[in-house]
């Protein structure tokens, strides 16, 4: 085998190594879903998500979740019913009309609690989040559910 | 006559025992509880923790009930975010909710009105991933002024609820069994 040879198959080999162990890096590190810079996959009332879990749940959770946890991003406006604190320090505004059984709870994170700072209970507001799961009547906890929102800011 | 001081002695027997047995709200709810589940291998250590915990606490039977909704898990890596979801491990779009309901086993121990801090056991069934288990796991109650933290911590085995990986990187980098540790807390009524 002449130089020649050797040497292209060399750089083939190498450049072949960087494009796969850069491939496999990425992969590995690939960051987190940025929620807020995605599109909202579904934009509708806090009421309307609510009722339609309560209605029929399996198809509910068949349209908004996703297999690996990629679940679709929703905007839901709403009446303020309460804002509180998890024990992440994450600012959590809760949406329900006072005719619903069930809201939903939108939790911020530490990047957007500033937004939610200056809202009260009683605003009329829009909140973009990604769904964690439905709302429905849980006979083991005695009470209905609320639809949870994750990763959230206003819009 | 004596009908009169009839019908006010029942009335004022009856006045008397619904003051004295008023209904007392003992169960108590949380909607932002924590969990966190870690794995330890010699290769790499896993933890991922759930802010979204909903639960109650009844102060007077000892029942308590946890609903876990399965994609609040945040794990460092996305990449081990979407493994833990898909249909091979949690499969959390067919289970979005795990759940957990028991009763305190020994709530004598316990004096909710007390502050204080009361070591106890609660033993129910965990569901999840479609399969239902007895476990049973320790808990430390703490009581501040109107706060009650409930604080429990229990190790599963990941095979008792059908999570297997016979090969590749899951079955040398994820423990076979999993320390999942919680935190609620209630706030006392009146």
């Amino acid at each position: 085998m002449t130089k020649r040879i050797i040497k292209w198959r060399l750089i083939i080999l190498v450049g072949g190594l960087l494009i796969g162990g850069g491939t496999m890096y990425y992969l590995f590190n690939q960051p987190h879903r940025d929620i807020q810079a995605a599109t909202a996959d579904y934009k509708l009332e806090a009421s309307a998500l609510v009722n339609e879990y309560l209605t029929d749940a399996a198809t509910a959770n068949n349209k908004y979740l996703q297999d690996e946890g990629e679940s679709k991003i929703i905007t839901v406006s709403g009446t303020i019913a309460s804002i509180s604190n998890d024990l992440n320090n994450q600012t959590v505004v809760f949406l329900k009309s006072k005719t619903d059984k069930a809201g939903v709870s939108c939790t911020f994170t530490a990047e957007t609690n500033m937004n939610a700072e200056n809202l009260k209970v009683g605003d009329q507001v829009s909140i973009k989040g990604v769904i964690r799961s439905g709302a429905g009547y849980d006979k083991d906890l005695e009470m209905y559910e609320d639809v949870i929102l994750e990763k959230c800011d206003t819009i | 006559m004596k009908k009169i001081i009839f019908t006010i002695a029942i009335t004022g027997i009856l006045a008397l025992t619904s003051a004295f047995t008023a209904p007392t709200v003992s169960k108590l709810v949380s909607k932002a509880g924590h969990i966190n589940f870690f794995s330890h291998t010699a290769i790499e250590d896993i933890s991922a923790d759930n802010y979204k915990v909903v639960s109650t606490l009844d102060t007077a039977t000892g029942d308590v009930v946890y609903s876990i909704p399965m994609q609040g898990f945040e794990f460092e890596k996305a990449l081990m975010q979407k493994h833990y979801n898909s249909k091979k491990f949690l499969d959390t779009k067919t289970y979005p909710k795990a759940k957990f309901k028991g009763q305190i086993t020994n709530l004598d121990a316990v004096n909710f009105e007390a502050d204080g801090t009361y070591n106890v056991t609660i033993t129910g069934e965990m569901n999840l991933h479609g399969v239902t288990k007895t476990i049973t796991e320790t808990a430390t109650i703490t009581v501040l002024g109107n706060k009650i933290t409930v604080e429990t911590k229990v190790n599963l085995t990941l095979a008792d609820y059908e999570i297997n990986f016979a090969k590749g990187k899951p079955s040398t980098n994820i423990a076979k069994t999993i320390e999942v540790t919680s935190k609620s807390e209630y706030t006392k009524e009146g």
